[in-house]
């Protein structure tokens, strides 16, 4: 049944994941943070993970990109367009990261190099993968910082991070994963730092990509509430395993698993509808 | 939940409630095999010199001019050899020791006196009296202070109590600084604004609240002190300007040794070994304390 | 900038006159000093001693003619060194010990940096461990110690290298100095710069440069490198102090003649004015240290503002 479904979705695939464990060795022994974890994400589809911290979520994503710290392993699948990424050498995983697949991360205050200008924060990622010059690659910087809604301006270029408030790294941060027109942007908890106006234009930002420009998100977050304004199907994951998954819709209205119904009723009733 | 799964989780909040911080800060020091045998090696060098001397033939002070510049050797009694005055190298070396560690923990002690007093005054009352205490801080930190002790001990003579005071007195800023630093983030803290509330009196919150929360870093601090006092007190001796014969500390017996190492290298390598020994001791633990009390991922 | 310069440079003021005034006081109240009534010197020091100091006036105004003459570089007579300046002692001794203070330095640095980054990369591999075992000997093995085993070693039983003399600057006379002078320095640093680097690569904005696909080697180059070595720089002033006092002892074992040595005759000697006048050398010195080093932070780091 389950092999049907893909096989009829195959052409719009575009990352599937299968049996994903993560590890970390610790002072305490091994621990399995990602416990057989099965996704999988369409072309132009937004694909929304909620669960606690602490419930695998990040690292299940950290572990398809290689960004696990050093003291993680993981085994398993991670397909990305007919490509391996977990058993791919770190010199053909890197083609893609960047490239292909884009990574925002929860922290806009201390994701940026401090002592690196903006404008090379974001050139250098297409002069890497793309071979533009250094000039080339600043004026698609300029048009890139258009799209996150930031003003085109050479000052901003010129600026370094800790000029820029938490909206702009943020945005700035969507900036760089878009400089190399990806396929697929990872959002790890994008808008959690940030303050409630800044979080909606921020999460407008997502919508225009995804129905705009058609580029897969995968939106990582705590926030129900930021889930259901965004994906169109919703997983659901506790204690490194995934607990429900469906149509965002579906598991809203009528979740099946028991912490998906807890989760459900923790948002205040006024957000509701 | 079943009654076996009760007894479990009232084991483990059993287990839980000893684990303060302190002793999750001893079990993982005891983990640390560097620092544990480290400690072992300072028990024992501080033992044997404290207690050594009694136990062997040779006096210290005793010159024998029948065996001068005798190599190693278990016949004459003479474990470590004899220096150019025939006196057994390794009485001189375990007294050396006496005075080398406990220069080294008088110096500390009255450096991290006035380091703690100096740096919890300057951070808690803050404001101009902080910004002026600090300031001379940074004024003596300017200061090439070694220099300054070789000057002291110039003009005052070569005096050992002396030589005490004046590392101490020059050691003191680091503590000094760390001290500041932590007592303005504590006075920060909730339980502190609640003595205030409580009415009590700046003099009892700094010596019940304040000083009591400092003891992580200062010990830290202390064991990687000690190691620095002691090569202070030995550079000292080896310019001539520490501790006066018949008295010896190692520093003295590395610059003889050091003069007189074409004739006689264990003269150098033996005393250089036990104060090396003691150093690398003295770090293992400093190291091993930090991870314990402060732990990182690395 | 030039600014910031003149503002440190105020600063430093107070900590440079508190140094001469120490030496001033010092000269005057310390057994067997210059102005202590139980002399019995050479005439011909006498008067030098009397006309520089103009000790007929009062005590207020002989301290601003110290100073004034210092700031021309006029650091009197020599008490013990019968026709010379301290000027003149001071010049003598500064080629020897400014080429081995600037090489151990600048060996310390780079080498201690490149050490500490490459055990940082390779954490927890037997590089890594030999790196800080090797350093770990660095940091115990006190240089009045290292010294002379390596004039032991090298000299006497190996034969390879000089253990004495200037030789006039020969770089074979020099190896063995410089070693002494350094080890411990490269030690420390690397150690250092170890500890900041991998700080750093744990760093959410080098995550940030992992997830864009560069390559490990343009990230360690752009983006960990600047912002670890801080703490060096930072480490720049102790690290010069420690080689001056290092370059004391090292003088002294390897025979050279620099100003260290010089000191060190001095203070065993109670030649004051060389002692006062070497003293005041090594704080200016340090004070100019800590400017570059607060230059070098601002440059390195954009949040500083100068």
């Amino acid at each position: 049944m389950q092999s049907i479904q893909k096989n009829i979705k195959n052409s719009d695939l575009l990352l599937e994941v299968n049996n994903l464990n993560v590890f970390f060795d610790t002072a305490d022994g091994k621990i399995q943070a990602v416990k057989d974890v099965n996704l999988f994400i369409n072309k132009g589809e937004c694909l929304g993970i909620v669960g606690e911290s602490g419930s695998g979520k990040t690292q299940t994503f950290f572990s398809i990109t290689g960004l696990l710290s050093s003291n993680g392993y993981c085994n398993g699948s991670a397909i990305f367009k007919d490509f391996d990424l977990i058993s791919a050498s770190e010199d053909k995983k890197r083609e893609y990261l960047g490239k292909s697949i884009g990574f925002i991360f929860q922290d806009p205050m201390t994701s940026l190099t401090p002592h690196m200008k903006i404008g090379e924060q974001l050139s250098e990622i297409a002069t890497f993968h793309d071979n533009l010059s250094k000039s080339e690659a600043l004026k698609r910087a300029l048009n890139v910082l258009d799209i996150v809604k930031l003003p085109k301006s050479r000052n901003l270029i010129n600026s370094y991070p800790h000029e820029l408030s938490g909206g702009m790294k943020q945005r700035i941060m969507i900036a760089i994963s878009l400089m190399c027109s990806p396929e697929l942007i990872i959002a790890d908890e994008p808008t959690t730092a940030l303050d409630v106006t800044t979080q909606s234009e921020i999460l407008n930002i997502f919508n225009d990509l995804q129905k705009g420009m058609g580029i897969s998100i995968v939106l990582i977050s705590h926030n129900i509430g930021v889930i259901a304004e965004t994906s169109d199907r919703v997983m659901v994951m506790k204690g490194g395993k995934v607990v429900e998954k469906g149509s965002t819709f579906d598991v809203l209205t009528s979740p099946k698993d028991e912490y998906t119904k807890h989760l459900l009723s923790c948002i205040p009733p006024w957000l509701e509808g | 939940m079943n009654k076996q799964e009760n007894i479990k989780a009232i084991e483990i909040s059993k287990t839980l409630k000893g684990r303060s911080l302190w002793v999750d800060a001893r079990r993982r020091l005891f983990l640390n095999k560097a620092a544990v045998i480290s400690l072992f090696t300072l028990i024992i060098i501080s033992i044997v010199s404290v207690f050594g001397p009694f136990f062997l033939q040779y006096n210290f002070s005793d010159t024998d001019w029948g065996s001068i510049y005798q190599p190693p050797s278990f016949e004459t009694g003479h474990y470590l050899g004899t220096d150019g005055n025939g006196r057994d190298l390794l009485v001189r070396i375990l007294h050396g020791g006496r005075l080398s560690l406990s220069i080294g923990l008088i110096a500390t002690f009255v450096s991290v006196f006035i380091g703690v007093l100096y740096g919890t005054i300057a951070g808690f009352f803050g404001g101009k009296l902080d910004i002026f205490m600090m300031r001379i801080v940074e004024i003596l930190y300017a200061m090439p202070y070694l220099i300054f002790v070789i000057i002291l001990m110039v003009v005052f003579g070569r005096n050992i109590y002396f030589l005490f005071i004046a590392i101490g007195a020059v050691e003191w800023l680091t503590m000094a600084r760390i001290v500041r630093g932590q007592t303005i983030s504590l006075k920060e803290k909730e339980f502190i604004e609640t003595s205030k509330a409580l009415g009590q009196s700046n003099t009892l919150i700094i010596v019940k609240h304040i000083i009591p929360n400092l003891a992580g870093p200062i010990i830290v601090y202390i064991t990687l002190m000690v190691p620095s006092v002691i090569i202070l007190e030995s550079f000292l001796s080896f310019l001539g300007l520490g501790v006066q014969e018949p008295l010896t500390s190692w520093g003295v017996l590395i610059s003889e040794g050091s003069r007189e190492m074409e004739t006689a290298w264990w003269l150098l390598i033996f005393p250089g070994s036990f104060m090396v020994i003691t150093l690398a001791s003295l770090n293992f633990i400093g190291d091993g304390l930090r991870d314990a009390i402060d732990p990182k991922e690395y | 900038m030039i600014k910031f310069i003149t503002k440190r440079l105020i600063i430093a003021i107070p900590t440079l006159l508190i140094i001469i005034a120490f030496g001033f006081i010092m000269m005057r109240v310390a057994p067997g000093g210059p102005f202590t009534n139980e002399r019995a010197l050479p005439p011909e020091i006498e008067r030098n001693i009397q006309e520089a100091y103009n000790l007929n006036k009062p005590i207020y105004e002989q301290f601003f003619i110290y100073i004034k003459n210092l700031s021309v570089g006029d650091f009197g007579p020599s008490f013990k060194y019968k026709d010379f300046t301290v000027k003149e002692l001071i010049i003598s001794g500064l080629p020897v010990s400014a080429t081995l203070g600037l090489s151990s330095i600048f060996i310390s640095l780079i080498l201690g940096s490149f050490l500490g980054i490459i055990a940082a990369i390779r954490k927890n591999t037997y590089f890594d461990y030999s790196i800080m075992g090797i350093s770990l000997i660095g940091i115990c093995v006190p240089s009045f110690v290292m010294a002379p085993i390596l004039s032991l070693f090298f000299g006497l039983y190996l034969g390879l290298l000089p253990t004495s003399g200037w030789n006039g600057g020969n770089i074979f006379n020099l190896i063995l100095p410089i070693t002494a002078l350094s080890l411990p320095q490269i030690a420390v640093i690397s150690r250092m710069m170890r500890s900041s680097t991998i700080e750093v690569l744990n760093s959410n904005f080098i995550r940030t440069a992992k997830s864009k696909g560069l390559k490990s080697s343009y990230i360690i180059r752009k983006h960990v490198i600047r912002a670890s070595i801080l703490p060096i720089i930072e480490y720049l002033a102790p690290a010069s102090a420690g080689l001056m006092t290092g370059s004391i002892i090292v003088e002294q074992i390897f025979g050279l003649p620099g100003i260290g040595r010089y000191f060190v005759v001095g203070a065993l000697q109670r030649d004051y004015t060389l002692v006062s006048g070497v003293m005041i050398l090594y704080a200016s010195l340090l004070i100019i240290l800590i400017l570059i080093t607060d230059i070098l932070r601002a440059y390195l780091d954009p949040r500083v503002k100068i």
